[in-house]
């Protein structure tokens, strides 16, 4: 079956200058109709993988398609829903769902209906004329998910879309977008640190390692749904990638201490050919200082 | 400036009119009552001689009848079109440069601090320089005006185009949205709360070098009254002149950034 999103040996390097790899050729595929959940380290780079999926962000090589079809900006069937929300303030909840439908030129009445539509799937109908000042985080986020699905994407990308709510009301809204997706059969991708919602969610969970991110195991998920988070598989699983994650954060420790010596070891050496100056020896000092905290 | 020290400020500026219940928003009036009854008190009792402090009484009744002037009325008009043009040109050149610099932080390390720098110097200082080149009239206090009202737009702009999340250009970005009503339709009502702080302190700003010129160079307007009845001993028509200015700011002050103020509360 052809891929619905495909990411093909994707890196991403930052700032010319100091060269910050981000991600090193980050390859896997999204069937239509699926639900792919992508966990990491914290900081490895998840977020700015799903900035390139959703054409913001450019990789330094490698491309991403959707339906066999490089991405090289936004496209209007791929959808976002933010950490923060990113409802805008001075609009109502209504005129919020309706920006992106704006942005389509449709005309008022259509994007009225469509709006006031979306809005009662996520349960949010009455609240229209509402600002989101007044509305709690996981209202908030409703708005978001109906401003996502308004404009009819088939693939919703979503960024820690849980982790900005408080855990009862998170744990309502995992159950709608599960719903929503059974319902819809659009494609998702959800970006998160939480790794029990990843595995609820998802019919595979993509590992990546720490940076610069690679793929470190792809695991499906043949769970029945809904699913039960105490149940032996479940644990099972979470127990698996709690294990692979652990195992990444230990390396980058390892590695970061042994480059932090090595480094010490240089200045040190540095020091010693040239004792007189000195100025060096206060900047080597300066560094070796920065060193030891990080 | 944060939006709660500038709220603060907008709030000290218009004595709290925006805030309170009915009756708390009128407060206000006592304090003045208080004030003009001690005036006329003063001058009366023989305290202040009349030719230095006219009675508040007296003041009031010139300040009717001068309002009924066509005259009176064209200077203090002459006066404000001045703030206005001036105020207008401040406006379109702060604001895009205070976006862009708001925005691109190489274009806001080139051009922030010489801004700054400007900013320092006491804009009266300039004035001879400009009445030189372009004479004592309306253009020279026309420029004035915009330099004075140029600093505080730039500043809060470009510091409510940074304090725009990032996410929210994102949401542009996602929703397809042209250059153009990403700017109208997201960046405008996001720094909004900011530049109405700007464009009030730019207004105020503006008033007073308006005036100042208008004594210094004796450019038509309303300065320019004051400055010569108060020299020529009538005292009472100075005063009238005060009171129109200040009737003409507390107006605009409502009825202009009052309502948009209001639209801002609402959301913000």
């Amino acid at each position: 079956m052809d891929n619905h999103v495909e990411l093909d040996n994707v890196s991403k390097f930052y700032d010319a200058g100091r060269r910050l790899h981000a991600l090193h050729q980050v390859s896997f595929g999204v069937e239509e109709g699926e639900f792919v959940s992508i966990v990491g380290p914290s900081g490895c780079g998840k977020s700015t993988l799903l900035k390139i999926i959703a054409g913001l962000d450019k990789p330094t090589s490698g491309q991403v398609r959707f339906r066999g079809g490089a991405i090289c900006g936004p496209h209007s069937k791929i959808s976002l829903v933010f950490q923060a929300f990113g409802l805008f303030p001075w609009r109502t909840v209504l005129e919020n769902v309706e920006y992106g439908l704006e942005m389509q030129k449709m005309s008022k009445e259509e994007r009225r209906q469509l709006a006031e539509d979306y809005l009662g799937m996520v349960g949010l109908a009455g609240y229209e004329h509402m600002y989101p000042k007044q509305l709690s985080g996981g209202m908030r986020q409703r708005v978001g998910i109906a401003r996502a699905l308004a404009v009819e994407p088939e693939v919703i990308l979503m960024d820690e879309a849980f982790s900005a709510i408080d855990e009862v009301t998170a744990e309502v809204l995992r159950d709608e977008v599960a719903e929503i997706h059974r319902k819809t059969g659009k494609t998702f991708v959800l970006v998160t640190h939480n790794l029990s919602e990843a595995i609820e969610l998802a019919d595979k969970v993509v590992v990546l390692s720490s940076r610069p991110a690679k793929v470190k195991k792809i695991m499906p998920i043949s769970l029945d749904r809904p699913r039960d988070r105490t149940h032996t598989m479940f644990v099972h699983m979470h127990r698996d990638i709690l294990h692979l994650l652990k195992e990444e954060l230990e390396n980058t420790f390892i590695r970061h201490r042994l480059k932090g010596i090595s480094e010490l070891q240089s200045i040190h050496d540095m020091e010693k050919g040239d004792n007189r100056d000195n100025q060096s020896a206060e900047k080597n000092q300066q560094r070796k200082n920065a060193v030891i905290t990080t | 400036m944060s939006v709660e020290k500038e709220k603060a400020l907008t709030l000290s500026l218009t004595g709290g009119f925006l805030t309170g219940d009915r009756f708390s928003s009128y407060l206000w009036i006592f304090p003045l009552l208080v004030g003009f009854s001690i005036w006329e008190a003063v001058t009366r009792s023989g305290l202040v001689p009349s030719s230095r402090l006219p009675t508040f009484s007296s003041v009031l009744v010139v300040f009717f009848m001068s309002i009924q002037s066509e005259s009176f009325l064209l200077r203090i008009g002459h006066s404000f079109l001045n703030l206005a043009c001036g105020l207008f040109l401040a406006f379109s050149l702060a604001l895009p440069l205070a976006f862009v610099a708001g925005s691109r932080n190489r274009f806001d390390l080139t051009l922030t601090p010489i801004v700054m720098l400007f900013g320092a110097l006491p804009d009266l200082s300039f004035l001879p320089l400009l009445v030189l080149w372009f004479g004592a009239g309306n253009l020279a206090a026309i420029i004035m005006a915009s330099l004075a009202g140029f600093f505080p737009i730039y500043f809060t702009v470009r510091q409510g185009t940074k304090n725009i999340p990032r996410e929210l250009f994102d949401v542009t970005a996602i929703f397809k949205s042209d250059r153009l009503s990403t700017f109208t339709k997201m960046v405008l009502p996001a720094i909004s709360p900011h530049l109405f702080s700007g464009l009030r302190l730019a207004y105020d700003f503006a008033w007073e070098i308006i005036i100042a010129i208008e004594i210094a160079t004796r450019v038509a307007g309303i300065g320019n009254f004051i400055d010569g009845n108060v020299a020529s001993g009538s005292l009472q028509n100075g005063f009238a002149a005060i009171f129109a200015i200040a009737i003409v700011a507390i107006i605009v002050d409502r009825a202009f950034f009052g309502t948009l103020e209001a639209w801002t509360r609402k959301w913000a």
